[in-house]
């Protein structure tokens, strides 16, 4: 354990929290043991608190507003007129990027935010009368019929039914659709 | 270069105006799909079309060739999109569904089709709200089994059969 000497030394920049963290973990806890040091430490606390209450702070209202209007009054060499001209020809050429740009993130986010409408729209097409695939025309699928995703679906988009992927064993998988009865037909007949 | 604080609000009204209604289309739909199972036997021995099947009768005399239509069972339910809910239905067939998304008015989701524990059909697909998609072929008794699966993300679906308390669905 540290000796009072050592940590009297730190109690004012503990009390200020200028101490580093083993510092402090170090003072902390000799204090929790020692009640002559945390004496100490309330008369730093009181002697600090009582001096910040008697200094009166200068009022700094109008402070900056009469340094900047002192600076303007001084004469400006012509190399630094012209720099600060060229600077506000720069910041109005950067303004027209900075609208360009904001433009064109607005166009990317409506584009993106307007998509479900779109497809909304686009579903509400007049229906087909055609089918994917006719009632005599029964699709004969192998061994596992499956459509991934990423090919055209079995069933057309105006049908009530647009499906992605269809897995059976059955060899005699018929998939057709009816848009005038908004219906999709999966026919799994029973193996013989 | 400098954006403007007047270029910067700009772009925030902008977004706001055009992007707003978008993003909430994106976001505010409903999650909850209600699905319906009509279980229909259908075979040639001339009796007609059950009066259950009314609201869908006239669809499936249009779709299949036969000469009677009854329903043989009813079930529905509702589950949350990614919940998976299963159907006990007739002929020891269990069909399971399982909504995936909601995208504008199609409802995503993948349907398999069990005979026992055997998996006879697995499908992913987007159904409209509302719409229907009829599996059919399984021989049931002395004809076939049709099976209308429907789905909406309201409370009810217009080819729903006119049954009473329907059979319960379980959900994972």
């Amino acid at each position: 354990m540290a000796e009072c000497g050592e940590i009297g030394m730190m109690l004012g920049a503990f009390e200020d929290s200028e101490l580093e963290p083993n510092e402090m973990q170090e003072v902390a806890f000799h204090l929790a043991r020692c009640e002559s040091c945390t004496g100490i430490l309330a008369d730093y606390s009181t002697l600090g608190r009582d001096l910040r209450s008697i200094t009166a702070e200068p009022s700094l209202a109008g402070f900056s507003s009469a340094v900047i209007a002192r600076v303007d009054r001084l004469p400006q060499p012509v190399l630094t007129r012209i720099a600060r001209y060229l600077r506000r020809q720069a910041d109005s050429v950067g303004s027209g990027f900075a609208w360009g740009g904001a433009a064109a993130a607005i166009a990317v986010l409506t584009i993106i935010l307007m998509t479900p409408y779109a497809e909304q729209f686009a579903n509400r097409g007049p229906h087909s009368t055609t089918s994917i695939a006719g009632h005599e025309a029964a699709t004969a699928v192998n061994q596992v019929a499956e459509a991934t995703a990423s090919e055209p679906t079995m069933a057309d988009n105006d049908s009530h039914a647009d499906i992605s992927r269809l897995e059976s064993e059955n060899h005699s998988v018929a998939v057709w659709s009816e848009p005038r009865r908004d219906t999709t037909v999966i026919w799994l007949p029973d193996q013989p | 270069m400098t954006l403007r604080p007047g270029s910067l609000t700009f772009l925030i009204i902008a977004i706001a105006a055009f992007g707003t209604p978008g993003l909430a289309h994106a976001q505010a739909g409903p999650k909850r799909v209600t699905v319906y199972i009509d279980s229909v036997m259908a075979a040639d021995t001339n009796e007609g079309t059950d009066p259950r099947l009314a609201p869908m009768g006239k669809k499936l005399q249009g779709l299949f060739g036969f000469s009677t239509y009854s329903l043989i069972g009813h079930n529905e339910g509702q589950t949350d999109c990614g919940k998976m809910i299963a159907f006990t239905l007739p002929g020891g067939k269990i069909l399971h569904v399982q909504p995936r998304a909601i995208d504008g008015d199609m409802i995503a989701m993948e349907i398999v089709l069990f005979d026992g524990t055997r998996p006879m059909m697995t499908t992913d697909l987007k159904l409209k709200n509302n719409g229907t998609l009829i599996v059919g072929g399984p021989r049931y008794e002395q004809g076939m089994m049709i099976i209308s699966i429907g789905a909406s993300t309201g409370g009810s679906h217009p080819m729903r059969a006119q049954v009473g308390a329907p059979a319960q669905a379980n959900t994972r």
